[in-house]
């Protein structure tokens, strides 16, 4: 489903991407971890063409997100994006956080794409907030809508690029949940995250990266297991003991 | 100095035989208002546009601008108007000006687009300020979900940067209203000049600029209210400073 096949990135003459090369199969979910400025966020935001890379190649759904031809906003619209500080769109009601993209992007009628916001709302435990303004919710609750936002697009795929890591601990587990559902239905996923216990029970791969390179890609048990590079054990042996 | 207090000369005739003083500053404020805002019209419409390519990720777009911001803001706006006025005409090929000197309301149509122009300045390097001080991630959140360029300003940015820089957009339109008083260098018949005229044939100089002040803050005091109504219609629930949303737990 994702082909990410030795891609490089560069900001001016700093290397962020060092030649990363992996691939999430349609269904599979992959957890990406490593310290903070290693790259994760970047190669993620990669794979729908919100950054730009110089080198490589990434496939999304056989076609090239780095190809001039390709149309993103039409790519993107088939990827669900879900981000660290939430990004509702403050302005916007809860409910037409969920229809716009619907609406603007693929067509949809105002009814249609209502029907499809609550079924989602439902699903993430918030069909009474419809109404309700992003800023008047809960971290938790903004990031369980802006999953609902992203899914309301019926994705192919779904990144997510730290989703918990700007919540209060109490409120993480609800977005948890929501996400080990969403896995156990079958979406591709690609996450960012240092939720090992998420890890641990959703992930069919983790990846870990260190200054740009992808140190480690290995399955799930392996990767939890014995084998695996000093850094990528440094690390584990930091974040489990927090 | 012996002055002679007249505060009954607004209900006298004016020179013109027909109005009363009055009258005519009222005449005066009417040519105000046109003015400021028609050019006010001009100045959100280009300083809208030339706000969102500074913000834009095309470098010439970008560039382009830049120079027209720093080009409007650095030329004091009293030189402005006599290039529009007197210079323009000038250069051009001589049947356009001919036909600019020629036109009715020639002053009043270089006030608009030339106060317009400048002003547009002004809105576009606020309208910047708002949109950069947005999280990139709205940006990205819209471009994610599969809107354009164009639609995440449309729907995502603009809509939060209008309503960030409302209140210096109010001080913009406060300002575009003084400002048009510059007109009366070029013979624009606007408050200002009225109550100088006034002052001219009347000899009661502090009666005249007394009433034409008293226009002035009372128009004022209608825009800032008017505007306070318009920032909480808008208001956003839940959200409170520039940037940052709220966090409620
Ligand atoms: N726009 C930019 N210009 C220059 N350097 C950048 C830019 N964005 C990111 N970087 C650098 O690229 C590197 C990788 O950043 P990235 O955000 O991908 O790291 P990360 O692994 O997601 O870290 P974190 O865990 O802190 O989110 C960092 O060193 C960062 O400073
Ligand atoms: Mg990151």
């Amino acid at each position: 489903m994702i082909e990410i096949d030795n891609v490089s990135k560069w900001y001016l003459d700093f290397q962020v991407l060092k030649g990363c090369s992996t691939n999430v199969a349609k269904g599979e979910v992959v957890i990406v971890c490593g310290p903070s400025g290693s790259g994760k966020s970047t190669l993620i935001k990669c794979v729908n063409g919100l950054e730009p890379f110089q080198k490589g190649n990434i496939t999304v759904d056989g076609i090239s997100v780095g190809d001039v031809k390709t149309n993103l906003p039409k790519l993107r619209a088939r990827v669900g994006m879900v981000f660290q500080h939430f990004e509702l769109f403050p302005h916007m009601s809860v409910l037409q956080n969920l229809t716009i993209g619907q609406i603007k992007v693929l067509g949809r009628d105002e009814e249609e794409s209502r029907v499809r916001a609550f079924k989602l709302l439902d699903r993430v435990g918030l069909h009474e907030f419809a109404d309700k303004f992003p800023g008047n919710l809960s971290g938790g609750q903004q990031q369980r809508v802006a999953i609902a936002r992203a899914l309301a697009m019926d994705p192919i795929a779904m990144l997510f690029d730290e989703p918990t890591s700007a919540l209060d601990p109490e409120m993480i587990n609800e977005v948890l949940d929501v996400m080990v559902a969403l896995a156990k239905d079958g979406m591709t996923m690609m996450v960012v995250t240092h939720e090992m216990g998420f890890a641990r029970s959703v992930a069919n791969r983790v990846i870990f990266m260190d200054r740009g390179e992808i140190v480690e890609d290995a399955k799930k048990d392996d990767f939890f297991g014995k084998p695996r590079s000093e850094r990528a054990q440094l690390f584990l042996s930091k974040i489990l003991h927090h | 100095m012996k002055y002679n207090w007249n505060w009954g000369i607004f209900f006298e005739i004016s020179p013109d035989g027909v109005h009363t003083y009055l009258g005519s500053l009222m005449f005066g404020m009417v040519w105000t208002l046109a003015t400021a805002l028609s050019a006010w019209i001009i100045a959100l419409a280009v300083g809208s546009v030339i706000g969102v390519l500074r913000t834009a990720p095309n470098p010439w777009l970008a560039r382009f601008a830049n120079g027209y911001v720093e080009l409007f803001r650095n030329i004091p706006l009293l030189v402005q108007m006599f290039l529009w006025y007197f210079v323009l005409p000038e250069v051009v090929p001589s049947s356009i000006g001919t036909w600019l000197k020629q036109l009715p309301n020639a002053s009043f149509y270089t006030t608009v687009f030339c106060l317009g122009l400048y002003t547009a300045a002004r809105v576009a390097e606020q309208l910047r300020a708002g949109i950069l001080s947005l999280r990139s991630g709205q940006r990205m959140a819209g471009l994610a979900m599969g809107l354009t360029l164009p639609q995440t300003y449309r729907y995502v940015l603009l809509p939060m940067a209008y309503r960030i820089i409302l209140p210096p957009l109010t001080s913009e339109f406060l300002n575009i209203i003084k400002n048009s008083a510059v007109a009366l260098t070029i013979g624009l018949m606007e408050l200002t000049a009225a109550a100088r005229s006034m002052q001219e044939f009347s000899f009661q100089v502090f009666e005249a600029f007394t009433g034409a002040t008293i226009i002035y803050i009372v128009i004022n005091i209608i825009v800032v209210n008017g505007m306070r109504i318009l920032e909480k219609r808008l208001s956003v629930p839940g959200y409170i400073s520039l940037g940052k949303p709220a966090a409620a737990h």
